[in-house]
């Protein structure tokens, strides 16, 4: 018992570094799942009220670029109006509400913090349960797909980038409409991989691809990139695309949320279809 | 003395962490490298540090960066393996002067060849441990090697940088 105990003594350094790279290995695994509701220690308590004054500051610099960017878009939002559509047959009117459903709403909101060095990125916003957010809702800038709600907090939530070693969204290319998944590569913040185009189709550089709105998460057609190169090898049957995202993943500040309304139905319609 | 050491310290490990969560993880040069200034932390510590306390310091360390950064984890196992590694560092490196008691690991007392081949082993250790833990696998061994040595470099330039920096002050 005695060796025992100067035998621990003696090579205590050993001993006390395995103990507490084990405790961090512990928190590296236990906090990594994908699916579990991850980050919740960053996206609650100090931390995080500390990076929403830090990020609160950052935003002045930013006013004018922000300012700019959001008058665009409610130029675009505008031009898409009732009121600026010229009539040509004047007994035209939209009947009722009835007729449609709201599919989507979005929910305005600032990020907090958000990081696009690492393998797998998250993004911190500042709007959490008490605003209506739920895991799995989608995240979109003025410019396109940001990721998907990953764990929520009372006042915030935290966001798994499209930076990230598990992100694969459902994507399509306008031109020629064939459906393929985006994944992220994880060497360059500015560029991703399109996956499973079938070697018959046709489309150029520069083609946008667009979110297919095949999933529950992303309505169609919000932008994600453009087709920066693209190889065939021969042999093989699909396409190995290049794309440059629409956007700039190091200038974030203002996203939408969007929830779906029908969600609900859908996930149970699904289930049925499981079910057999 | 003593107390003044450990307000020195203090100092350095609340700046080191603010600096590195909001200054230099927000650098992103050629979309690859990631400047960590955080180790000078370890790098600094006295030689008469007691081993154990040091690896709690450096858990501590890693721990805070880690929570800023939302990777629990990841930094904190890096910079756990960096002090490790750290006695073994000393005794690779003799240098002419024993370490005796009130000599700093630093370019002052000890000259700038050995404070350099010191930090450089430093840093290359905790990048090591660091881009492949956060990789976890070998698949992408180039892709990571290439990441790895393009921060070392970066974080050792800087981190010789910050420290010349303040300590030429000092002495003055």
């Amino acid at each position: 018992m005695r060796n025992l105990i100067t035998f621990f003594l003696k090579y205590s350094f050993f001993f006390v570094f395995a103990f507490l790279e084990i405790i961090a290995f512990m928190l590296l695994v236990s906090n990594n799942s994908y699916q579990r509701s991850a980050y919740i220690s960053a996206s609650n308590g100090a931390t995080a009220g500390f990076q929403s004054n830090v990020s609160e500051l950052a935003d002045y610099f930013n006013l004018k670029i922000e300012n700019k960017k959001l008058a665009v878009e409610n130029a675009r939002l505008r031009s898409q109006l009732k009121q600026s559509n010229l009539w040509h047959n004047d007994t035209l009117s939209e009947v009722s509400d009835t007729a449609k459903t709201q599919f989507y709403t979005y929910i305005h909101s600032q990020i907090i913090s958000n990081s696009f060095q690492n393998r797998d990125n998250y993004i911190i916003l500042d709007k959490g349960a008490s605003s209506g957010i739920e895991v799995e809702m989608g995240v979109i800038s003025s410019n396109g797909i940001v990721g998907i709600v990953n764990s929520v907090s009372e006042n915030f939530c935290t966001v798994i980038s499209i930076l990230h070693s598990k992100s694969a969204i459902d994507a399509t290319i306008t031109s020629n409409s064939y459906s393929g998944t985006c994944y992220w590569p994880g060497e360059n913040y500015l560029t991703g991989e399109l996956n499973n185009i079938p070697s018959h189709s046709k489309f150029t550089k520069g083609d946008t691809i667009v979110t297919s709105g095949n999933s529950s998460i992303f309505p169609p057609n919000i932008n994600i990139g453009f087709i920066d190169d693209f190889t065939l090898t021969p042999g093989r049957n699909f396409y190995d695309i290049n794309i440059k995202y629409s956007v700039d993943y190091n200038k974030l500040h203002h996203v939408y949320i969007i929830h779906n309304l029908l969600k609900d139905e859908l996930l149970k319609i699904k289930e049925v279809r499981d079910e057999k | 003395m003593k107390s003044k050491l450990i307000l020195i310290n203090t100092l350095r490990f609340v700046l080191l962490v603010l600096t590195q969560v909001f200054i230099f993880n927000k650098i992103n040069l050629g979309g690859s490298v990631n400047p960590m200034i955080y180790p000078l932390f370890i790098i600094l510590l006295p030689f008469e540090t007691n081993k154990n306390l040091s690896l709690l310091y450096a858990f501590l360390l890693g721990l805070s960066i880690d929570l800023f950064s939302g990777s629990i984890g990841l930094h904190t196992s890096a910079t756990v393996f960096m002090a490790f590694i750290r006695p073994l560092v000393f005794s690779l490196l003799k240098s002419n002067k024993a370490f005796e008691n009130g000599i700093l690991p630093g370019i002052n007392d000890l000259g700038a060849v050995w404070f350099v081949s010191y930090t450089a082993l430093l840093v290359l250790a905790h990048h090591i441990f660091f881009f492949f833990v956060e990789a976890f696998s070998f698949d992408e061994f180039w892709h990571t090697s290439y990441k790895l040595l393009l921060s070392t470099a970066s974080s050792i330039v800087l981190i010789i940088f910050i420290d010349v920096l303040f300590k030429s002050q000092k002495q003055r």
